[in-house]
């Protein structure tokens, strides 16, 4: 046991492209605490997505593990990794990943199913997290049919309706305007605070150092932290 | 099952896809065993008829019945060009326990010399209306001209080889066998192992033997057994069990049943091949259409398992679309076969202007079965991908 939620030992990720070998992360050691607020920073193709995914047990490292809440996701089985997943950790992609022929609703809903919810047991929940994002008459619509400060907005809400205890977020204001990012930011934080989450947060650098609790820094697949 | 109705019912263009190629595989399939089914029908029905006939007797070195009015007029009960002895009909009792016997009957064969002819002239009596006679002699289909025996225990009908060495023609009357005998048809029964000059009913046969000629016999019942087997496979097996329980008895088959018994097994095989080949391309081409699903799906699996879907229930949910869609399909399918069938009927479309399209109601199990089959190995290809692929390779690869 120790004090650290998450720990990255030894990371390590090669592949080969184009018949070369592209090394993406080489040794990376992170930890950081529970309710921390954390920012990668890095810029595009540094290794920080490829990291984020790692950490989060969504590709294996070449090399190396992660481990949260004292548990080797690197070494976890499937059903494990998905019981962790639907459980304590929530997801926001920079492309935000919604399934395209889903309403609002249904995206959200669908990452609540894994936790065993029946839908009317979730009905309150979703409506009121659609309505602090400002989205309650968006609920019947498609994701094509809403910006992508909206899309971006829903898969937020996604994450957040699963109630798990780490966020990784990987360019959550990437694709949007500067307002609707500030928005989103603040959106984040505010949960953040409310629910007492620890935030891992990748950018390229849109988001001010003020807000976090360490900053790390990544390049060419090494990582400098503070 | 909620979602995976939705997913059917979102993704209608990709389940449209899926089902209309189960359908028409299965119409392709369905067309394929009725043309296939209505040859083996034809084929192994008349297989099944050649080489399925033999006669049975027992052959002796004197003739057993002697005109007792002139010394040097000899006749005699023969078969396959030997004299036999008489047999009783308990003999036919016995053949017709034996399994794989289809029919026996009693045949009177005799020969007896003409003057007027200066030739033996041979004789058969025979039971009408009886499937051994029919095959082992002759029947009313060999009719070549006038009628053929009928409940008139007189008639007699000739043999046409008979009947052109002798110039005779129907309604001719004949001196011979002690009387005047009249030719009521002609007759031309092929190659048969009980063939003769002329036929009557296996009564006036008797009656001709024992009143006209005086032929001194016990019984006159029969000298042959005329047996049908019920197909031609079973012959060899009737044959053996014949030679083993009547070890006395002599057999004549023309053997026929050996090429037709050894064409219906190869028409067997090639049939279980087709049916293989069929099913293996039902199940190639489900897998395909289960794997494209998948690849289509890919980024969405993957964006499910990000948010904590295990691929234990990713993967029953594809099995359950894969079989979901294959029922549908082949549900639509065999009724789209049926009327395809039945209008190909109506119009009378045949193949190469002789295979008839040929509902096969006892290929709906099978079809089912192997839509079944064929939707679990089409779902099994793509859950092993699911359960070999990471969540984030699966959202990666389409980002």
């Amino acid at each position: 046991m120790n004090d650290y939620q998450i720990e990255c030992i030894s990371l390590s990720k090669q592949y080969i492209s184009k018949n070369q070998k592209i090394i993406a992360l080489n040794d990376v050691n992170i930890r950081f605490s529970q309710n921390e607020i954390v920012l990668l920073k890095g810029r595009s193709g540094s290794g920080k997505s490829t990291l984020l995914n790692i950490m989060c047990g969504l590709i294996k490292p070449t090399a190396g593990k992660v481990i949260i809440d004292n548990i080797c996701i690197t070494e976890l089985k499937d059903d494990s990794l998905s019981r962790l997943l639907s459980e304590r950790i929530g997801i926001i992609f920079q492309s935000f990943n919604l399934l395209p022929v889903y309403t609002v609703y249904e995206n959200i809903e669908m990452g609540l199913i894994p936790q065993g919810l029946k839908p009317g047991e979730v009905k309150d929940n979703i409506m009121s997290l659609l309505e602090q994002f400002d989205l309650i008459n968006k609920a019947h619509l498609l994701p094509a049919e809403l910006s992508a400060g909206q899309q971006q907005k829903v898969a937020i809400i996604r994450t957040l309706a699963k109630e798990p205890s780490i966020i990784f977020a990987d360019e959550p204001t990437g694709s949007v305007d500067d307002e609707t990012a500030g928005e989103i930011l603040e959106h984040l934080l505010n949960m953040k605070r409310e629910k007492n989450l620890t935030l891992f947060i990748a950018t390229h650098g849109n988001i001010p150092d003020k807000i976090a609790d360490k900053v790390f820094i990544i390049e060419n697949g090494r990582v400098n932290g503070t | 099952m909620n979602y995976i109705i939705k997913e059917l019912r979102r993704h209608l263009g990709r389940t449209i896809a899926s089902i209309s190629g189960y359908i028409i595989a299965t119409i392709f399939i369905m067309l394929i065993l009725s043309v296939t089914g209505t040859d083996k029908e034809s084929s192994t029905g008349i297989l099944k008829g050649t080489g399925t006939h033999f006669i049975v007797y027992i052959p002796s070195n004197i003739s057993c019945c002697v005109s007792c009015d002139n010394e040097s007029n000899k006749g005699s009960l023969f078969a396959e060009g030997v004299n036999t002895i008489m047999l009783t009909s308990d003999v036919i009792d016995s053949i017709k326990k034996i399994n794989g016997v289809k029919d026996a009957a009693p045949y009177l064969l005799y020969k007896h010399y003409e003057p007027e002819f200066n030739a033996d002239i041979s004789l058969g009596g025979i039971e009408l209306n009886s499937i051994a006679t029919k095959n082992n002699v002759c029947a009313a289909t060999n009719i070549i001209s006038g009628k053929f025996l009928s409940d008139n225990k007189d008639d007699v009908v000739a043999e046409e080889s008979f009947a052109l060495a002798h110039n005779i023609s129907v309604g001719d009357t004949l001196k011979i066998y002690g009387s005047n005998i009249l030719i009521s048809g002609i007759v031309n029964s092929g190659i048969k192992p009980g063939k003769a000059d002329l036929y009557s009913s296996i009564d006036n046969v008797r009656t001709i033997l024992k009143d006209n000629l005086k032929c001194i016999s016990p019984g006159f019942d029969m000298n042959i057994v005329l047996v049908e087997v019920t197909d031609a496979r079973k012959q060899n097996e009737v044959l053996l069990q014949l030679k083993e329980r009547m070890k006395y008895l002599s057999v004549s088959s023309y053997n026929c049943f050996e090429p037709a018994s050894e064409v219906m097994i190869i028409k067997e095989k090639t049939s279980a091949l087709i049916s293989i080949l069929i099913f293996l391309f039902l199940v190639i081409f489900s897998a395909r259409t289960q794997l494209t699903s998948l690849i289509e799906r890919y980024r969405e699996i993957g964006i499910l398992k990000s948010l904590g879907w295990s691929n234990h229930k990713l993967g029953r949910q594809i099995l359950a679309i894969s079989l979901i869609q294959a029922v549908i399909g082949v549900t639509l399918g065999i009724l789209s076969g049926f009327v395809i069938i039945f209008l190909m009927n109506t119009f009378n479309i045949r193949v190469f202007n002789l295979l008839e399209f040929q509902f096969q109601i006892s290929s709906i199990p099978l079809l089912f079965g192997l839509s079944f089959a064929g939707g679990l190995l089409a779902g099994v290809f793509p859950i092993i991908k699911l359960y070999r692929t990471r969540a984030g390779e699966m959202i990666n690869n389409f980002m």
